[in-house]
């Protein structure tokens, strides 16, 4: 399966006692002490961007992805189709009046960033991007230097609480007003063990009415057999072992927010710019949808 | 050309053949819409570029770095491009135009070009980029590794309660101050500091109470001792390194700021606290000098600063560190010596100013020690007092003393009884009782024949255990004395509640009565004796005169109506068989 979002090298590193035990590491990594770069094991977040057709990557990335491609000759286009629906679901929400955006699991932010849709529309959007892959987030920060609306921090999805208490989270965004938290083609990193209906539980918890919440993942539907499996083992070599979700379980996953038309589909058919775009939907691989909390 | 005129035309025929051509070569952030727009407009340029005079191959350089610029920047991106524009541009649009085969040959060449250079650039500039994110990531990842390294390192060498270095960090300070190269000609100092009666602040206020004073006292002592490395080696004991000293003055100095500054009250918590500490003073040259001698040379001197009443410093002595530890030593063989046999006693006559008889004998134990030959008593039971070995090796002597009296009989009068001291310890332990009781039994020795020697300071505690068992042990019939009279606790109260036989007065009034009787002080000690006398018979109990020397202090002691005396006059401590003979 494809995505931007969350580095691949650094998530055990970055997830303390808790992931030294799952995974089995010997030593205990105190909280605060770092985590260590290694640009010699592939990162999603740079496969990505060679997907999209990108060259902020390595060669371990680009002999990662082409090993998936090889596997899933469609991953480009799963990528591409997933970075499109990003971006017609943030210039829905910004054209329906949202001007701040949490983007957990950012990625590599190139081509098509979300403060780029949103501050072309309304130039006072507010963006912060999150990611947990330290390359990604010092590519971000040279890439957004000077632009004093947006902020990157490095943190992990499954810490929502430290997101939401982030001083630049609370530096930009204003969570007594509508955000709009984007957690796309992300959650597939995260196991059902990481418990994803709490973290977004969480993350809920501090929104105000009004807010909305964008998921997309890797979906199972459609895909069977040895094609799945052959995905699933090249990315886990990325230390990312992948979890496929069914629409009935993303669409779960928007527990407490209003699923607005068409709720969770293939993420081409979701606004698409034409019908002829929406068309072997299923052949992207991603499921996505876009959820508003009432109140 | 009718599509090539309006600039702001709506995508035509090619444009949108195009714009399908390239779909999907790579991620494009805008719409089909927007794409078919952006290459209306390169459509329109190329068309002109083809049709115009002069032919100005600029354009198709600048159409391929548009393209690269707007995302459509992929080997297939080009590849269809040039496909789609030389089947269809000229036939969709249809233009004409002089050797137009030619022109779209040199014109597909420098869209090419353009495009080709465009991507080169922004491939480097993106892989440059990416680089120096890694870069920056890695060089953050490594301050952040220093950073954390060096607050690891501070937690490991910090003690976390006052923030001081520890005792890690202490020892290492202290050892690159003797070990450094240069240092040997050095003088160095510790003191060592124990705040006094610590525990009782922890037991009446709580540890928390506790441990804002040792904040306190430690922010105190760190302004104290300013200069010089202070650090907590642990519950209430600090220590200070002084280092180039010029003598021991320049570390009683930084000792007696230090104390000082503990001295005045501390108001922890709402509660006033008088804080005082003691400090044991170690202060040498460099050379020759290890860190485990100093610090322990440091803590035996804090000891005698506490022994002496603490809120002082005290000096280390290496005489007396060598003395007790000599004495440590020698407590630490006291259990193998037991076992071994090491201990045997001897028997000093106690002897009767009236007729001369021989009344009982004073049990005292020997220690014959396989290096240092034999120890008398006051070597060792001191530090078997201490430790609590006075407990298994008062036990031997009264068992031993008791089998060996038992074989001895009088061939006329009376057999002599025997006198074996107590120590504290032993009449506070419970089981006393049953241990004297199973003894006599044991041995058969009658219980008139056993006397226990005590001592004021036994009775000084106002537990009445050991007065029972003592009395219980009196109404076995078993003589009680009091030994060294006069110089203890003097109480007299004790004597009303006790089942007490004998007094024995201490032998530095007995040695007065050497000097004439017309000296003052020998007649004052006189009077004294004659006084505890007259006091004991009141009571109905016998008086022994220890340290008897001389036949004219035993006379003395006769006429002052003495009834027994004790010393080397009568006889010194000797084997039994020894004493026996005389009685024999």
């Amino acid at each position: 399966m494809v995505s931007r979002a969350r580095g691949g090298q650094n998530t055990r590193a970055g997830d303390g006692a808790r992931d030294g035990d799952a995974r089995g590491e010997g030593m205990q990594r105190p909280d605060w002490a770092p985590e260590t770069i290694d640009i010699e094991r592939p990162s999603v977040a740079r496969m990505y961007d060679y997907y999209l057709g990108g060259s902020h990557n390595f060669a371990v990335d680009r002999a990662a992805a082409q090993a998936m491609v090889a596997a899933v000759p469609e991953a480009p286009l799963m990528a591409q189709a997933n970075r499109a629906f990003l971006r017609r679901a943030v210039q829905f929400l910004t054209e329906s009046g949202v001007r701040q955006f949490l983007d957990i699991g950012s990625g590599i932010p190139t081509v098509g960033n979300v403060h780029e849709i949103a501050q072309r529309i309304a130039p006072e959007s507010r963006v912060v991007y999150v990611d947990v892959d330290p390359v990604a987030v010092a590519h971000s920060r040279e890439i957004l230097d000077g632009n004093d609306r947006t902020a990157v921090v490095q943190e992990d999805l499954r810490h929502p609480e430290r997101i939401l208490a982030h001083p630049d989270v609370r530096g930009l965004l204003d969570l007594s007003e509508p955000v709009a938290v984007l957690i796309v083609a992300v959650l597939h990193f995260v196991s059902d063990d990481d418990r994803p209906a709490e973290l977004l539980r969480t993350l809920r918890s501090a929104l105000a009415p009004g807010s909305w919440l964008v998921l997309s993942q890797a979906s199972a539907d459609g895909r069977e057999g040895d094609e799945r499996a052959e995905a699933e083992r090249v990315y886990r070599n990325t230390d990312n072992p992948l979890w496929i979700r069914s629409r009935a379980e993303l669409t779960a996953l928007f527990d407490g927010f209003q699923l607005v038309e068409p709720g969770v589909v293939w993420v081409p058919q979701w606004l698409p710019d034409s019908a002829e775009s929406a068309e072997d939907a299923e052949r992207a691989a991603f499921i996505g949808g876009v959820g508003r909390l009432g109140g | 050309m009718p599509e090539a005129n309006g600039a702001r035309s709506r995508p035509g025929t090619f444009a949108r053949a195009w714009a399908k051509a390239v779909s999907g070569t790579s991620y494009l952030p805008m719409t089909q819409g927007q794409l078919e727009a952006l290459l209306q407009r390169l459509t329109e340029q190329l068309a002109t570029a083809l049709c115009s005079e002069p032919f100005d191959l600029r354009v198709g350089h600048r159409v391929g770095a548009e393209l690269v610029a707007s995302h459509i920047a992929s080997a297939e991106g080009l590849g269809r491009t040039v496909e789609v524009v030389q089947l269809r541009l000229v036939r969709d649009l249809g233009l004409v135009a002089d050797d137009v085969e030619d022109r779209m040959a040199r014109l597909l060449a420098a869209v090419a070009t353009g495009y080709a250079r465009a991507l080169r650039d922004r491939t480097l500039d993106e892989q440059e980029s990416i680089r120096r994110a890694a870069m920056t990531a890695r060089a953050e990842a490594e301050r952040a590794l220093r950073a954390s390294e060096a607050r690891f390192r501070h937690q490991a060498t910090h003690d976390p309660l006052t923030e001081l270095p520890n005792r890690t960090l202490f020892t290492e300070r202290l050892t690159a101050a003797i070990t450094a190269p240069g240092r040997g000609a050095e003088r160095i100092g510790l003191c060592f500091l124990d705040l006094d009666r610590f525990k009782v602040v922890n037991d009446s206020h709580g540890h928390q109470v506790g441990d804002a004073l040792l904040v306190t006292v430690a922010e105190r002592l760190r302004r104290a001792v300013d200069g010089h490395l202070l650090a907590r080696l642990g519950g209430d004991e600090f220590v200070v390194l002084v280092e180039r000293c010029a003598g021991t003055d320049d570390v009683v100095a930084v000792a007696e700021a230090a104390l000082a500054a503990v001295r005045r009250p501390a108001v922890v918590d709402g509660h006033e606290l008088a804080v005082s500490a003691s400090i044991g003073i170690v202060e040498r040259p460099v050379a020759g000098a290890t860190p485990g001698d100093l610090m322990r040379a440091a803590d035996s001197t804090l000891s005698w600063a506490k022994a002496s009443g603490g809120a002082r410093w005290a000096l280390y002595d290496a005489d007396r560190d060598r003395r007790e530890l000599a004495r440590q030593a020698l407590s630490a063989a006291i259990p193998a010596a037991l076992q071994r046999g090491e201990f045997y006693l001897d028997y000093q006559p106690l002897t009767s100013l009236r007729d001369g008889r021989l009344l009982g004998v004073e049990a005292l134990v020997r220690w014959r020690h396989p290096e240092l030959g034999v120890l008398r008593p006051d070597s060792f039971i001191g530090l078997a007092e201490e430790t609590g070995l006075i407990v298994p090796l008062g036990g031997w002597v009264l068992a031993e003393a008791c089998r060996e009296a038992e074989s001895w009989s009088a061939a006329g009068g009376r057999a002599p009884y025997v006198s074996v001291n107590l120590a504290v310890r032993q009449v506070h332990r419970p089981g006393l009782v049953q241990e004297v009781r199973r003894l006599l039994n044991s041995t058969g020795l009658p219980p008139e024949r056993l006397q226990l020697e005590i001592t004021e300071s036994t009775m000084m505690s106002t537990a009445e255990e050991p007065v029972r068992a003592l009395r219980v042990l009196a109404d076995l019939g078993v003589r009680i004395a009091i030994d060294d009279f006069g110089t203890g606790y003097c109480n007299l109260a004790y004597l009303r509640d006790l089942p007490v036989t004998e007094l024995k007065v201490a032998g530095e009034f007995v040695a007065g009565l050497r000097a004439p009787a017309v000296e003052p002080a020998s007649c004052t000690d006189e009077r004294i004796l004659a006084s505890l006398v007259s006091l004991a018979h009141a009571l109905d109990l016998t008086v022994t005169a220890e340290g008897v020397e001389t036949a004219g202090q035993a006379e003395r002691l006769r006429a002052i109506g003495c009834d027994a005396g004790q010393g080397w006059h009568f006889g010194r401590p000797a084997p039994a068989e020894r004493i026996l003979e005389r009685i024999g």
